[in-house]
């Protein structure tokens, strides 16, 4: 069975497992963050503001007295959701682009690598910024505009496999055979990207999820009270030595994510790839 | 000379406290933002009007209590209610030596009355009807109406500071160079990094100023203002977040905080629904608690403001005065009920990522969710803000509105029905006429009772919510001596400071 | 040969390039509020007729096509227009802050290389195994933090354990060199430490790539020293992939500076860009685009020659 080898082979390496593991943790938070916590992350109570990591409040509070675990928890939701669909949106879009590009060379190929090229030579960042200002915060808008930055790295690595699949004998064969290009696309192309596209996607889910949360810092994302990890490193940062907790924490569980993600790749990568 | 100098400077070593003021010292103070462009008469920019008070002056300046005293003019009087007379300094010079005459007051007044020039000042000076100078010292003012009041105070603002005619006509770029009468002239400016100011040694007080240098070091970010003076990187910063107050300590750092004039609002379109019924309006004001808000946001380091500062002992109402202030959501819900949206309602509150504005909106949504009212906060890039604040395209909006110690420039644009700064759609005869017989009378007595009424209607018709004023907080090292902060948010005392070091 | 190829590739990267200021000029007009809007802020006490003279003034009147017409127009002649904030000219301003950026990216990809590199090789050489581990848990942990994170804790940790240590108040190299790098040293670090993730990684693959190889094991088989197969053999080898992806890499750290500048206040091209961004000094964003556009663009001319320099089997196509 392919799937059982693979997974024995991913599973030798203890490493690939406590980051599976912590990686569902993080994930089973985004689902279900209620489970998690016991304080709604945006109740804010004056009796309990800036106190400092206790029983009760294992995180501490913020200035409104809000629980910051809870809020971090709901942080999480918040950025694994849009970094998440922000890739899906660039997976779909980039192959979609990269296939195009790539099956037909030519001046689709110079058009579509031209206007990404375009996109490649400019600061993300900045990138990012022109778009939700735009459009406007909200959670919406950010998966579009950092989907749209992470499209031309997608598209890149599809191009580039594309142009040698398309060269393999079976491909030559089924157009001999007169089957359409959209046909030979679908079905004999796209197959062979499948394990380029899952290191691909896990390697710049991973960035998504440190994209997202620098924008929040920079005040471009989700509007207030909703969490995110950025966004409470963002507005703790100048507590960092009055109340280090309000920052330290979200910070911490943006670098165990990115770290899990990272690991899970790694792992994922090796598997996958038929040389190691 | 100089010895002389070193034997004082090893005196106030010695006796540091018995001596006032001491000659000499390189202070550098951390600022957030930078100036954009040098010219006084066009610049708006807070960076901007920061540097230009210390190089340029007006004819009037304010003294640490925000009274008016004389500046390059020695004294005006006020012969009939429509006539100011102003008898100019002799004994000031431009920083190129050109001596200021009244020459130079009459072409800087037209150049800001210059339609073609659009200075943001022009609009003060729109009711006079000729600037004369009888002679080289005087200047005279006469005004189409008697509103000499609050006239006066704008002659002490950087947007009229007078420019030297002999070199703006030599066509120098006024934007990226300064020839001013202030204490000190432009050394270097070296852009998103510091601006360099040195001692006018020329200055016609010649005891002032006390500092050789005083240079404006450019550190965006808090934690960075703050890092910089504990490590000794500058001496002095202006601190924006309350709470790090707490971390520097008395033995090593002082502290200044003084109320500010400015203050915070949530602006309400006055014409749309909800917010057209003044009953509506009415619960807003109950519903929310400011005091709570100074606590939670500003951790108290505000202060609570009707219509007019507290501070402003003569004119304005204190916060107690007015039953609205006091925080009453039962009553915000039966009004709520009254005007027949007895389930709330829902609005959204659009506002910019400056002055804990973002905080401010959180605070404020949670508060209203208490009476059913749900606040939506957009955070909006301050260019979107400012365009939607234009074309008063938003429903209520979060902002910082610059205060005055004079009744008629606090209220006049903002309140009257075409008023300028007027984006509320609030028209309201009964406050026209509030605004223009307190522009026009002349007894002070007369005019406090008149601003009186209008500040009590204004609270009745909430046209929209004032908030409180933020206190501007500065931290310095011990060194930094007779440093002075100004509810106007100037620093112009900086001339009077001195390094004991 | 080489010389028809850049002539071919700079040509390619025209329309690029045009394309890219064109995308940028509509982006930046399009977002609402312009430039008088925030130079006036909401203290605007112009009449109507004031606001008409003070659009006519900047230029600002003309539709957008024309505008970003008269800014091409401009271009041919080297004439890359003045800053609309502070009437500078734009070459001027690139120019003065173009080496304060220059020096944080090359500094930090340096740190990227210094970390990424050794932990990339003792991954891989004793993969799957605890050494492996221990260097992906302890250079990822840190690796994996938000670089604006760890900038806030270094600024605090730094200014309260050495009292004496200058992180403020940016002085040119040539001014001070002592000073300079004193300043650019944690900032540099903590950019360096967020790329040094991803070289640690390609190195870690590139090295297992090239110790799987046949000569590797023929040398292994022939009995040359395990430390000499891997530092003589394999590691020059897999460098080459990890060194020209850290050129291309350069240029993305140019964007990647704006963060660090602003919260280390150094007076670098990314907060000016960031700055402008925010002012809508069209003129200054137009030109800083430009610049970084063209030299990302070199940057991977120049890389692609290098690898067929280095590695004859790849072609130039």
């Amino acid at each position: 069975m392919e799937w059982k080898r693979l997974w024995r082979k991913f599973a030798r390496n203890p490493l690939n497992i406590v980051s599976l593991v912590v990686f569902t943790v993080f994930l089973t938070m985004a689902v279900f963050p209620q489970i998690f916590t016991q304080f709604e992350p945006n109740r804010m109570n004056s009796a309990v503001r800036m106190i400092s990591p206790t029983g009760s409040h294992v995180f501490g509070t913020d200035q409104f007295g809000r629980d910051i675990y809870s809020r971090v928890v709901h942080g999480v939701r918040e950025t694994l959701f849009i970094a998440f669909l922000s890739i899906v949106f660039a997976c779909v879009f980039g192959t979609g682009l990269g296939i195009v590009s790539g099956y037909y060379g030519r001046w689709a190929d110079q058009i579509v690598m031209r206007l990404m090229d375009a996109m490649f030579a400019f600061p993300t960042i900045i990138l990012a910024l022109f778009i939700i200002a735009l459009f406007g915060a909200s959670q919406k808008n950010l998966i579009i505009a950092l989907g749209i930055v992470y499209t031309p790295i997608f598209t890149r690595t599809v191009r580039s496999s594309t142009i040698s699949i398309k060269e393999f004998l079976y491909i030559k064969a089924a157009k001999a055979l007169g089957k359409g290009d959209f046909s030979i696309m679908a079905k004999e192309v796209l197959p062979n990207l499948t394990s380029i596209l899952i290191v691909s996607f896990t390697t710049n889910f991973s960035t998504a999820v440190l994209s997202e949360a620098s924008l929040s810092f920079l005040g471009l994302g989700v509007p207030p009270p909703t969490p995110t990890l950025g966004g409470m490193v963002g507005q703790g940062s100048n507590f960092l030595l009055s109340a280090p907790w309000i920052a330290l924490f979200p910070g911490l569980f943006i670098a165990l994510i990115v770290l899990s993600i990272n690991i899970v790749g790694d792992g994922l990568r090796d598997v996958l790839d038929p040389r190691y | 000379m100089k010895k002389t100098l070193l034997f004082l400077l090893v005196l106030l070593v010695v006796f540091s406290t018995s001596f006032s003021a001491q000659a000499g010292g390189a202070l550098k103070f951390a600022v957030q933002v930078e100036p954009a462009g040098f010219d006084p008469n066009l610049a708006t920019a807070f960076g901007s009007h920061r540097i230009l008070e210390h190089i340029y002056e007006g004819l009037l300046s304010f003294d640490e209590k925000m009274d008016i005293v004389p500046g390059l003019a020695e004294s005006y009087e006020v012969p009939e209610p429509t006539k100011i007379v102003f008898h100019l300094r002799k004994n000031a010079f431009f920083h190129d030596g050109t001596p200021f005459t009244a020459e130079d007051v009459l072409f800087t007044f037209q150049r800001i009355r210059d339609p073609s020039f659009a200075s943001p000042a022009a609009s003060y000076y729109s009711e006079v009807l000729s600037i004369t100078a009888p002679d080289p010292y005087t200047v005279v003012f006469v005004l189409k109406v008697p509103m000499i009041n609050s006239l006066l105070l704008n002659f002490a603002g950087v947007n009229s500071a007078i420019v030297c005619k002999k070199y703006v006509e030599s066509g120098a770029n006024m934007q990226l160079q300064t020839n001013g009468t202030g204490p000190f002239t432009l050394k270097e400016y070296a852009a998103g990094n510091y601006i360099a100011l040195q001692k006018n040694d020329h200055y016609y007080i010649p005891e002032l100023p006390c500092l050789d240098t005083l240079t404006f070091v450019v550190i965006p970010e808090e934690i960075s203002r703050s890092a910089a003076l504990r490590n000794g990187d500058v001496d002095m910063a202006q601190i924006m977040e309350p709470l790090s107050l707490n971390t520097f300590s008395q033995q090593r750092f002082v502290i200044y905080r003084v109320s500010t004039l400015p203050y915070l609002l949530l602006g309400i379109n006055n014409a749309v629904k909800p917010f057209d019924n003044v009953l509506v309006r009415r619960a807003l004001s109950y519903a929310i608690s400011r005091e709570e808000i100074v606590e939670m946001v500003a951790f108290g380091e505000g202060t609570v403001t009707g219509p007019l500062n507290p501070s402003l002992q003569t004119w304005a109402l204190l916060p107690e005065a007015f039953d609205e202030y006091t925080y009453n959501p039962d009553k915000a819900k039966a009004l709520l009920k009254e005007a027949g949206y007895p389930n709330g309602f829902s609005f959204e509150a659009v506002t910019f990522a400056q002055y804990s504005l973002d905080k401010i909106g959180e605070a404020i949504q949670a508060q209203l969710a208490l009476v059913g009212i749900t606040m939506k906060v957009n955070v909006a890039e301050f260019g979107i803000f400012v365009k939607r604040w234009r074309e008063i395209d938003f429903e209520a909006f979060l902002s910082l509105n610059g205060g005055s110690t004079e009744p008629d420039i606090q209220f006049y644009r903002t309140f009257k029905s075409d008023g300028a700064t007027n984006k509320f759609n609030f028209k309201n005869a009964k406050v026209d006429e509030l605004l223009e017989k307190g522009r026009q009378a002349l007894d002070l007595e007369e005019r406090v009772t008149i601003y009186q009424s209008l500040q009590k209607l204004l609270v009745e018709e909430n046209p929209f919510l004032f908030l409180y004023s933020p206190n501007n907080l500065y931290v310095s090292s011990l060194a930094v001596k007779d440093f002075v902060p100004m509810s106007n948010q100037s620093l112009i005392m900086l001339k009077k400071t001195w390094l004991d070091k | 040969m080489i010389a028809s190829y850049v002539f071919g590739r700079i040509l390619s990267a025209i329309p690029t390039i045009l394309i890219l200021t064109f995308i940028v000029f509509l982006a930046i007009h399009l977002v609402p509020g312009d430039y008088i809007d925030i130079m006036l802020g909401t203290q605007n006490y112009l009449t109507d007729e004031q606001l008409t003279e003070l659009y006519q003034q900047y230029g600002l009147d003309q539709p957008f096509v024309a505008q970003y017409g008269i800014w091409l127009k401009n271009l041919i002649t080297f004439d890359f227009g003045t800053s609309l904030r502070t009437g500078q000219k734009v070459s001027a301003l690139i120019v003065e802050k173009l080496p304060v950026t220059f020096e944080l990216a090359f500094l930090a990809l340096f740190f990227s290389l210094v970390f990424g590199i050794p932990l990339g090789i003792t991954s891989a050489v004793k993969r799957n195994r605890f050494g492996d581990y221990v260097v992906r848990i302890f250079g990822l942990v840190g690796l994996s933090a938000p670089a604006f994170w760890i900038g806030a804790i270094l600024i605090v940790a730094v200014s309260g354990l050495f009292q004496d240590y200058t992180l403020f108040g940016f002085v040119s190299l040539q001014t001070d060199m002592g000073k300079n790098l004193q300043i650019l040293l944690i900032p540099s670090v903590t950019l360096g430490l967020m790329l040094a993730a991803q070289i640690m990684r390609m190195t870690r693959s590139s090295m297992l790539d090239v110790l799987s190889q046949e000569y590797v094991k023929v040398a292994k088989a022939k009995g040359v020293a395990k430390s000499k197969v891997i530092y003589r053999h394999a590691l020059k080898n897999a460098l080459i992939p990890v060194i020209t992806t850290a050129g291309i890499q350069f240029g993305y750290l140019m964007g990647g500076t704006i963060l660090m500048e602003n919260m280390f206040a150094l007076p670098g091209l990314g907060r000016l860009l960031l700055q402008s961004v925010n002012q809508r000094d069209y003129p200054v964003i137009q030109g800083i685009v430009l610049f970084i556009g063209v030299f990302i663009v070199l940057m991977n001319i120049l890389v692609d020659i290098l690898y067929t320099l280095i590695d004859p089997r790849i072609d130039l196509k």
